[in-house]
């Protein structure tokens, strides 16, 4: 039975239709199904298909919104009794931003869109954020990854200041860094401005996000 | 009528909405359009020659502009205008566009759909990065391409040996220091009067490219600056401060828009509506007295792929065929400098635009990321080919063909583009001349290229 709910709630998420989702959850719950599963085996799944049809743009952004909004919607009507297992169902929890100066915050807006239909916990602080605010929101949420993009070489030049200020206050070891954005390249990511992990787009930086993730709860240094 | 100042006060009384909310607006109507309009992309049609679907492509970018307008950032709010409004400013939009002095003049006028006059060619390696020491080199070749008519720059990673952060005081400095190299590039290439149609690449914030802006600097009157909307179909007030600037200092200014495609607004039928619309917000907001398109797959951050190259043939021909504007597309190959590839991605992006009534801004090449990865020698490969669309009078069915044909040599590798050879390795230095190895390439590459019909001995 809860095979036939879990394939309903992916269907549902990839049709991007939130009354259903929600309808979906409640049916869980009245059931007695396991939330942190129904999120995983249905929602989850679903939008790691939504995921994989963006990638080959089947579907365009406003799609992906759709089904990223409904699968949220359910999560809502799960997550008190998720809170009950002290169990958030994230895969890890991303401070994100547009570094300072730069207004460019299309790019951004999509990373955060696909991470958080990835199942990520993400706290976006806009565009224009300057380096400590970064810092002390990951302070604040005990973050995982501190992830900033930049549309502009001027902007990008604040980037390595994430790992420079981290260092200075003996946190580098705590975060994972990654940085993405026109004038950021791999090399330039990891090596000058002394990030984890880079991503080229959108589906990229998931992709790195789990990585990190998988590395982080496997014993990495970080 | 309406002046200027009547378009920027709505950025104070329209109506109030969260800017998710207008993102998403974009896309729900621009999907409306494309069904109200019954506008199809055809993969086979790349460069398609249906007047009707371009007028209906126009019909559908205005129309989402009356519903939706241009949003500010700063204030929240919607600046919302009539058809009479927008009809009147595009009657009323500059016919021509001069760059330069003396023996470099240059004047960028309307093109029609297959119009025998060849594109206006600015040149210009779109703020890649480089070395400080070899900025004035890239530079100097893209300005000594005898098909240059303009040029702008390159983004040097340092200057005086410090890190460029903006709003920095550094940043100032930086932007002084560019144009003074700009006009030095152009002295060295003997062309000491061409205009540059951008003289800042390297400073984003309003006081520091105005610091910049000065004779004394080697500025001339009709230099200009590029003034950005930011997608979709927003605008900002640090951006159109400049505009304010350049209204009284009388330096030319162009709008650029730069739509993704997968992005808020959609497909390439939504995308080639949209950035349509973006024509609208230009002339209103930017004052833009030409207009630099430059949409990008969302993925391959190129404009070189099969939708793209749609995109950028149909929106231009919807302006062509109904507006006096000046559209220029700028190619955003995904290939880096001396391979096949980028030769063939150029190629094809210029002579979709070409036939289409654009003119062509060449040219941002491997995914405009990768420092010291451009050189004039790619800005010459695209103007070769649409000053030979041109001359060769090719009409959009046969530049459909030819784009197709040319399209084969490289659209399955989009995802594993190569990013080329530096600067450095693809130019002698010395001599600033492309290196015997990238001559070769070029010849090979155009005579496949004549195979399919390009007929370079016009050139």
């Amino acid at each position: 039975m809860n095979m036939n709910l879990f394939e309903q709630m992916v269907e549902a998420t990839v049709e991007g239709d939130e009354e259903r989702c929600v309808a979906l959850a409640q049916q869980a719950l009245d059931q007695g199904v396991d939330p942190f599963q129904a999120i995983q085996e249905g929602y989850s799944r679903g939008m790691l298909i939504v995921g994989d049809k963006f990638a080959r743009l089947e579907y365009y952004l406003p799609g992906v919104m759709l089904s990223a909004n409904a699968m949220n919607a359910a999560v809502q009507v799960l997550k008190p009794h998720l809170l009950q297992r002290h169990d958030r169902g994230s895969r890890g929890t991303i401070v994100l931003g547009t570094i300072q100066g730069d207004i460019h915050d299309l790019g951004k807006n999509i990373v955060k869109i696909m991470l958080q239909a990835a199942g990520f916990t993400v706290h976006d602080l806009g565009y224009d954020v300057p380096v400590r605010q970064f810092v002390e929101k990951a302070e604040e949420l005990e973050a995982d990854i501190i992830a900033a993009s930049a549309m502009l070489a001027t902007t990008a030049a604040y980037m390595p200041d994430i790992a420079t200020i981290l260092s200075e206050l003996g946190l580098r070891d705590k975060y994972l860094i990654m940085l993405g954005g026109t004038p950021v390249t791999a090399e330039w990511a990891t090596v000058e401005a002394g990030a984890d992990g880079y991503g080229e787009n959108a589906v990229e930086a998931v992709q790195v996000a789990k990585r990190l993730m998988q590395e982080k709860s496997r014993g990495g240094e970080k | 009528m309406i002046g200027f100042w009547d378009v920027i006060g709505r950025s104070e009384s329209g109506p109030l909405l969260r800017e998710e909310k207008f993102d998403l607006q974009v896309g729900r109507v621009a999907r409306q359009m494309v069904e109200k309009y019954g506008i199809r992309y055809d993969p086979q049609q790349v460069v398609p020659a249906d007047d009707d679907l371009a007028d209906r492509v126009y019909q559908a970018g205005l129309d989402l502009f009356l519903e939706l307008g241009i949003y500010c950032r700063d204030t929240g709010r919607l600046m919302k205008f009539t058809r009479d409004e927008v009809e009147w400013a595009l009657k009323h939009a500059p016919t021509t566009v001069t760059y330069g002095q003396g023996r470099d003049v240059a004047v960028m006028t309307y093109r029609a759909i297959e119009d025998p006059k060849p594109p206006f060619c600015l040149m210009t390696p779109v703020g890649t990065p480089v070395a400080e020491e070899r900025f004035v080199p890239m530079v100097q070749s893209y300005v000594q391409e005898p098909l240059a008519q303009t040029f702008s720059s390159a983004f040097s990673q340092t200057v005086h040996g410090r890190p460029i952060k903006s709003g920095t005081p550094q940043e100032v400095e930086a932007a002084i220091w560019n144009v003074i190299k700009l006009r030095e590039a152009a002295r060295a290439a003997g062309r000491p009067q061409i205009g540059i149609h951008n003289l800042i690449s390297n400073a984003e914030r309003t006081d520091a490219t105005l610091a910049a802006i000065q004779a004394d600097f080697g500025v001339q009157p009709n230099d200009g600056l590029c003034i950005a909307a930011t997608a979709e179909l927003k605008i900002d007030y640090e951006r159109v401060k400049k505009v304010v600037a350049l209204r009284h200092s009388g330096h030319n200014k162009y709008a650029l828009y730069g739509p993704l495609m997968g992005g808020y607004a959609g497909g390439p039928e939504a995308t080639a509506i949209v950035l349509v619309a973006y024509h609208f917000l230009g002339v209103l907001a930017l004052e833009g007295q030409w207009h630099c398109c430059f949409p990008l797959h969302i993925h391959h951050l190129c404009n070189t792929t099969r939708e793209l190259l749609w995109i950028c043939s149909i929106a231009p021909q919807a302006l062509s065929r109904n507006t006096h504007l000046l559209v220029t597309i700028n190619t955003f190959a995904a290939a880096g400098p001396c391979t096949e590839m980028v030769v063939y991605e150029i190629v094809a992006n210029a002579l979709a635009a070409t036939v289409s009534g654009a003119d062509l801004d060449l040219v941002a090449v491997a995914r405009n990321r990768h420092p010291e990865r451009a050189s004039g020698m790619e800005a010459r490969i695209g103007a070769e080919a649409g000053h030979l669309a041109a001359r060769q009078g090719v009409t959009r069915e046969q530049a459909n063909e030819l784009v197709k044909e040319v399209l084969a040599q490289y659209e399955a590798q989009m995802d594993d583009a190569p990013i080329g050879k530096r600067f450095d390795e693809c130019y002698d230095l010395e001599t600033l001349q492309p290196t015997q190895e990238y001559l070769h390439l070029y010849e090979r590459c155009k005579e496949k290229l004549s195979g399919f019909g390009l007929d370079y001995s016009l050139l």
